[in-house]
């Protein structure tokens, strides 16, 4: 199965010499445009229509793909000498936010930079599984437990500065990506179950002492969605009706009522699963689930060719964060998971996170072409 | 090396092999999931399609909120103070609107003087929006343009005329500090509402009485179930739950007189109080320079807003509750009272004034250098004898002054139906050694009495006081909202009636005996009034800096005055204070209690009926 999807050898040694130059991946720039397009079908027929929304998505993703044919330019090395230091300012940014950011929406997440508004939390997407990456590619993997004990102190440093923000999702997210990290470089199976088991032993002390009230209620509601039918829990019912009235081949392009008629909040961003289910039925929703599966068994692959461990990491660790984000939200909008605001990766409406995504893409692109020609 | 228990096979694997196993198992987990994603999708779309699809077409069903319209404000009379004004505007229902380039100008041609940006800017909007909910012209409509559309309403298919509610303060700027005024309500807000309740309300009581009463002004909001057809327009209405609107209120403001006085005052920085004093109604809480608070709804501009908040008169600042001031001479009536009850001195005790009292070696001056000669206590509050006070708060001590005059009201809140007002300071050896950490001095004993010093007091508190000296001794509460139900405040012991009659004459003598501080405005008036006039020397609100172009103006000192009538059963109790004043407060009273007694209380009955 892996080798179907991601083999294609014939065609990649034919374009090899073009795409190498270019230090693209074919298969990856293939697969990102086919979802920039049904990203922006989608957001204009969410949307109702409207020509400003499709025209602003239509830029960011321009600016998005230029930024990641930008990126594929660096070689990793380059990456590898700056990952300490990016990681650092972004740990300084990350303090800075607690103490001098903006409160916007209600969570301390910009940085006011003078001429323009940054999410440090962003930047923490790349940087700490890059930091981790860097950690263990200094010798034989798997590293030394020293080494996996600085690498989880790390990730939970991160994940703390950003909890305490408070962004629960992202948080979970950038401690997913250097988890990743860590599973990917070899801790044993042994420990994993134990810190799996521990983690499902601590839920009530986590809940009764840790959880924000707005936290509990999501959860709440995840359980029982009809006990609040009115309230948080609206949202969960009318996205289920929403996929469900799409049934097998849904109701056709613009023909999302849920969504024209407001039963469908936030229908451009993170519910914009539920209008493609609506709009394009379960074949909709299998063909993208197939795209997605590709492109992930892209990146593995890459993981797998990549020269080195620094490389094998990162590659491993950025398209696993990006099936992260896929799984939590289409498991959120159809009711398998708690409501956590995490977008639906190059689908949703939104500027940071595309970028964010984009640029993990150049990375992994990059990560294929600049090889050492002795290996071939 | 890597130690051998992170690695439990006792055969080293090369880590290339272990990243390939991990990989591959990752991808498993990838599938894994995302079949339990498509499985949870076939459930949905699939084996339950049927519950959903009608689920979906029940969704015509939705539920709107109805705002409750706000309370009205009116004075004791029923005028109106604080109302709602309908506001019309423009909601294009896209689906219904034919063409919309035609729409845009058969409408320029039926309205004209709509501005042209904003129009323009809607429908180049409107051309890109494909919600079923209509689009509101963000314009309000004159009444005028509203009844011109409504006839011509049949040729704009998809366009309604709807109205909205707007607040509106008929006397712009009368009133404006104790009315107060609604602003939108913010984000903090939000957090701490109710929801339920404000639902669908934008806006909430921000200052004044807008903001005391908001539990009363708000309502109770209402639903409205409707019925939409798949096209999102609405079919029918299914189930009404009225909104209850918000309470009207009366309050026990005169607007007439309120009116007139800040017309008396132009634009001088004074407060006035007036009251009944059996009750505590306030008739009138004036604090002058006002502002326009229909200039507050639908959002005053931020130049606006600081112009107001950096003017050097401080228009914004409530000076009949939140104004501090030097009591000055009237409390002389108080200071008499608490010897006199106290047995410290009598009516008839007389001193020698020589223009001057010397206190261990200083000098504490009269205001009148020629001094009164031979004093007794009713001729002391007449002519306002500093002296006399001087001598009389030396002999009582801090302490008995403060315990007296505590009742009263000074040196805390006087409990008024307002969100803020400050206590003003009513001097003793405990407020000292706490504010100051310093011990009480004699010579501050000696200024006390004549209401100088440490001692402040709001218009407010002296209102109240005075109005408790016409009660001869019954304690009130003032109070805005009418028929509010005010528990009995209590009422200041008394050891000889003949003392509190003695006082009182006294301040009738003050006002129209011959050698009183205020005989020279009581001249041409038939009544009766018992007052006491007071000179601050302070610079102006407690506290403040001046630029040097105003220092003149502002050097001046405050005039104050107090007093009620008719002297027998008193019906109206006043407070002024004038900042750094050009006229006397005194002449000022005189106007608005013969006002009062001519235009209001007694509007039907000839002036003379009311001498005495």
């Amino acid at each position: 199965m892996l080798i179907n999807l991601t083999g294609s050898k014939e065609v990649y040694r034919k374009n090899k010499g073009f795409w190498r130059v270019l230090h693209l991946d074919a298969w990856i720039i293939f697969s990102v445009l086919l979802l920039i397009i049904a990203s922006s079908v989608l957001i204009y027929s969410a949307s109702g229509g409207s020509e400003i929304l499709l025209q602003n998505h239509l830029i960011r993703a321009g600016i998005a793909f230029i930024l990641m044919i930008f990126f594929a330019q660096i070689p990793p090395s380059y990456l590898k000498i700056i990952a300490p230091w990016i990681f650092i300012l972004g740990i300084i940014m990350l303090i800075s936010v607690l103490i001098f950011g903006d409160t916007g929406k209600g969570a301390q997440r910009w940085l006011d930079l003078g001429f323009f508004s940054f999410q440090p939390s962003e930047l923490m997407k790349l940087a700490l599984p890059m930091m981790i990456a860097w950690l263990f590619s200094h010798e034989h993997l798997p590293p030394s437990g020293k080494k996996m004990l600085l690498g989880l102190f790390l990730v939970g440093l991160t994940s703390a500065l950003i909890i305490i923000q408070p962004d629960l999702g992202t948080s979970i997210l950038i401690a997913m990506s250097g988890l990743f990290v860590i599973f990917f470089a070899g801790l044993s199976w042994k420990w994993i179950i134990s810190a799996i088991a521990l983690i499902i032993a601590s839920t009530p002390i986590i809940w009764h002492f840790y959880m924000f009230d707005y936290q509990k209620q999501r959860v709440l509601t995840f359980l029982d969605p009809e006990s609040d039918p009115l309230g948080s829990g609206y949202h969960i019912i009318q996205s289920k009706i929403a996929i469900g009235s799409g049934g097998i081949d849904g109701k056709g392009f613009m023909g999302s009522t849920q969504a024209h008629l407001d039963f469908l909040p936030e229908s451009t961003t993170d519910f914009i699963f539920s209008v493609l289910a609506e709009e394009f039925g379960l074949i909709g929703v299998i063909l993208l689930l197939s795209l997605y599966s590709f492109i992930i068994a892209r990146g593995l692959y890459i993981a797998s060719k990549a020269q080195e461990n620094f490389t094998r990491l990162l590659s491993a660790s950025l398209i696993m964060t990006m099936f992260v984000y896929v799984f939590v939200n289409i498991g959120m909008v159809s009711g398998i998971l708690p409501v956590v605001g995490l977008p639906l990766p190059l689908i949703s409406y939104g500027g940071s996170a595309l970028l964010t995504l984009m640029i993990s893409f150049g990375i992994l692109m990059s990560i294929h072409t600049h090889k050492k020609t002795l290996s071939q | 090396m890597p130690k051998t228990h992170y690695n439990p096979r006792p055969e080293r694997v090369s880590q290339k092999k272990i990243l390939k196993n991990r990989l591959f198992f990752a991808m498993g987990f990838v599938l894994f999931l995302f079949f339990i994603l498509i499985f949870r999708m076939s459930y949905l779309q699939w084996v339950n399609y049927d519950l959903y699809k009608s689920m979906a077409e029940g969704n015509r069903i939705s539920t709107e909120v109805i705002p409750p319209t706000r309370g009205r404000i009116y004075d004791r009379n029923g005028i109106l103070l604080a109302g709602n004004q309908p506001v019309f505007v423009l909601e294009f229902d896209k689906r219904r609107v034919k063409n919309i380039e035609q729409t845009q100008v058969d409408l320029a041609k039926l309205l004209p003087n709509l501005p042209l940006s904003t129009t323009e800017r809607f429908f180049n909007q409107l051309k890109r929006y494909y919600n079923a909910r209509p689009l509101t012209l963000p314009i309000n409509l004159t009444e005028e343009q509203a009844a011109i559309f409504s006839v011509q309403s049949h040729q704009f298919p998809g366009v309604t005329l709807a109205a909205n509610l707007k607040r509106i303060y008929p006397f712009k700027s009368n009133l404006a500090h104790a009315l107060g005024y609604v602003g939108k309500i913010n984000s903090q807000e939000m957090v701490t509402l109710d929801r339920d309740r404000y639902r669908g309300t934008k806006i909430i009581g921000r200052t004044g009485i807008e903001r005391q009463y908001e539990d009363l002004l708000h309502g109770h909001p209402g639903f409205q179930e409707i019925e939409t057809n798949v096209r999102g327009r609405i079919v029918r209405t299914l189930r009404t739950t009225p909104s209850t609107p918000g309470q009207n209120i009366r309050l026990t403001i005169d607007i007439h007189l309120q009116a007139y006085i800040e017309s008396l005052l132009g634009d001088r920085k004074a407060s006035v109080v007036v009251m009944k004093p059996q009750t505590g109604e306030v008739l009138a809480l004036v604090s002058n320079p006002t502002f326009d608070l229909n200039s507050f709804i639908g959002g005053i501009s931020q130049k606006e807003f600081n112009k107001l908040l950096n003017h050097p008169y401080k228009p914004l600042i409530n000076r009949a509750t939140n104004g501090q001031y030097p009591p000055a001479s009237t409390v002389k009536a108080f200071m008499s009272l608490a010897s006199l009850e106290n047995s410290v001195i009598t009516e008839e005790e007389t001193i020698f004034d020589p223009g001057y009292f010397m206190f261990k070696g200083h000098r504490f001056r009269n205001w009148n250098r020629a001094g009164h000669g031979i004093v007794n206590m009713k001729a002391a509050i007449a002519q306002s004898c500093d002296t006399y006070y001087y001598k009389l708060g030396l002999d009582m001590g801090i302490n008995m002054i403060h315990d007296y005059l505590y009742p009263f009201g000074f040196g805390r809140i006087t409990g008024i139906d307002l969100p803020t007002e400050k206590a003003g300071i009513l001097p003793s050896r405990e407020w000292k050694q706490e504010a100051r950490g310093e011990a009480w001095l004699k010579g501050e004993t000696i200024i006390t009495a004549i209401g100088q010093g440490f001692f402040l007091a709001t218009p407010i508190q002296l209102a109240k006081s005075v109005s408790i000296l016409a009660n001869r001794g019954k304690i009130i509460r003032p109070h805005l909202l009418k028929n509010k139900i005010i528990e009995d405040q209590g009422h200041i012991p008394i050891k000889q009636h003949s003392h509190w009659e003695n006082v009182i004459q006294a301040k009738v003598e003050a006002m129209h005996g011959r050698r009183g501080t205020g005989r020279n405005y009581t001249r041409d008036i038939n009544f009766q009034i018992a007052g006491k006039t007071g000179t601050a020397q302070v610079f102006s609100l407690h506290g403040e800096e001046y630029d040097a172009e105003s220092i003149k103006k502002a050097l001046r000192n405050h005039s104050l005055f107090t007093g009620f009538t008719p002297v027998k059963n008193p019906e109206v109790a006043i407070s002024i204070v004038i900042e750094n004043a050009d006229i006397r407060a005194v002449s000022v009273a005189v106007d608005i209690l013969e006002f009062y007694l001519n235009k209001i209380s007694h509007p039907s009955v000839t002036g003379e009926n009311n001498a005495y």
